[in-house]
C-alpha cells in the first residue's frame, strides 16, 4: 500500500467524511481549538524558558514554576494534537505534499523530543551548565516558534 | 459603512500595503509575528489571568508575577501592534467588511479598558501591593475578565477568513 493509497482511505474514512461534509464552522472551530492550544503551548514554554534562564521570578524555586507551567503546556499541546490531527484527517491530500506541512511535521518531531529528552533534564537538574541551560532553551524556542511560521505558511502555499 | 471601504481601498493602495499584499512570503512571515507575538503577550497575560484567578503560582507574590513578566507582556504586546498594523495595511477592505474583525475590534477595547482598570484601581489597593493573603475578590474578577475577553479576541481573530461579510 502506497502512501497515496494510506491518505485516500483516510479521506474516505468516517471521521473525515463526519468533518468536510458539516458546516464550514466546524472547520474554523478546530482552528480555533488549535491556535489557542499552540498559544498556551508557546507561552508556557517561553514562561519555562525565562525562568531557566535565570531571567524572571529568581527567588522562586525552578521546580514551582516548572510543575504549574508545565500543566499548561501539556493542555495546550493536547489541544493543538487533537485539532490538528482532526483538520489533517478531513482533508488529508491537501495536507502531505505541502513543504510547509512536512517542514511542520518534521519540525514537530525535533520539539517533542527535544522536550522529553534535554528540556526534562535541564528543568530537572539541580545546577546545569549556564552553557547547557541556553543551548536548549535556544533550540526548544526555535523548533516551536518555527513550527507556527511553518504552519502559518501552509494556507499561503 | 461606504466612505469606510473606500478609506480601506485607498489605505491598501498605499506602496507598504500592495507590496506586502503582493509578496508572496511577506504576508505569511508578518502573520507569523502576529502569532507569535500573541504567544508572548496574551499567553504570558493568560498566566497572570490564572494567578490573579489564584488557579497557577499560588506560591509566587501576585507582585512578582505582575511586575516581572510586564517588560515581556509589553514586548510582546508592541510586536503584535506592528505586524497587526501591517496587516492591515494589506488587507483592509477585506477586514473592514468582516464582522468578526469588527468584534475583535469590541474586545480589544474592552480588554484594554479592563487592564487599565486593574493596573490604575484595582492593583493600587494596599491589599494588592503589599500582597496579603486575602485579596479584594475584584482580583479575581479582573483577571477572569481579562482570560475571557482575550480569548474572543483570539477567536474573532481566528474567524476572520471565515466571516468575511456581514450578511
Amino acid at each position: 500500500m502506497s502512501i497515496s493509497d494510506v491518505l485516500t482511505v483516510i479521506q474516505n474514512s468516517v471521521v473525515a467524511h463526519a468533518i468536510s461534509k458539516s458546516d464550514h464552522l466546524v472547520g474554523a472551530a478546530l482552528q480555533v481549538v488549535h491556535v489557542i492550544g499552540f498559544i498556551l503551548l508557546l507561552a508556557a514554554l517561553v514562561l519555562m524558558s525565562l525562568r531557566l534562564l535565570g531571567v524572571i521570578l529568581k527567588h522562586q524555586p525552578v521546580a514551582d514554576v516548572i510543575a504549574d507551567a508545565s500543566r499548561l503546556l501539556w493542555i495546550g499541546l493536547a489541544l493543538a494534537v487533537v485539532s490538528g490531527t482532526l483538520m489533517f484527517v478531513s482533508s488529508p491530500k491537501l495536507y502531505f505534499y505541502k513543504f510547509a506541512f512536512e517542514l511542520k511535521m518534521l519540525l514537530f518531531v525535533v520539539a517533542v523530543l527535544v522536550q522529553f529528552t534535554v528540556f526534562r533534564k535541564v528543568a530537572k537538574a539541580e545546577s546545569p551548565s549556564p552553557a547547557f541551560v541556553r543551548a536548549t532553551v535556544a533550540l526548544s524556542l526555535v523548533t516551536w516558534f518555527g513550527i507556527g511560521l511553518a504552519g502559518r505558511m501552509i494556507g499561503f502555499t | 459603512m461606504s466612505s469606510l471601504l473606500a478609506l480601506a481601498e485607498r489605505i491598501e493602495q498605499t506602496s507598504l500595503g500592495t507590496a506586502i499584499a503582493e509578496s508572496s512570503l511577506a504576508f505569511p512571515i508578518i502573520e507569523g509575528i502576529h502569532l507569535i507575538g500573541l504567544s508572548v503577550a496574551v499567553g504570558l497575560l493568560f498566566f497572570t489571568d490564572l494567578r490573579l484567578m489564584g488557579v497557577l503560582f499560588k506560591k509566587i507574590p501576585l507582585t512578582d508575577v505582575l511586575h516581572q513578566l510586564r517588560p515581556w507582556m509589553l514586548g510582546g504586546f508592541i510586536a503584535i501592534f506592528i505586524s497587526g498594523g501591517l496587516l492591515f495595511l494589506a488587507e483592509a477592505t477585506v477586514l473592514v467588511s468582516s464582522p468578526a474583525f469588527a468584534f475583535k475590534l469590541v474586545f480589544l477595547a474592552l480588554a484594554g479598558i479592563n487592564a487599565l482598570y486593574f493596573e490604575f484601581v484595582i492593583a493600587r489597593r494596599p491589599e494588592v501591593k503589599e500582597n496579603r493573603a486575602v485579596l479584594p475578590s475584584s482580583v479575581r474578577y479582573a483577571g477572569f475578565a481579562s482570560l475571557t475577553l482575550w480569548t474572543l479576541v483570539i477567536i474573532s481573530g481566528r474567524l476572520i477568513p471565515y466571516l468575511p461579510a456581514w450578511s
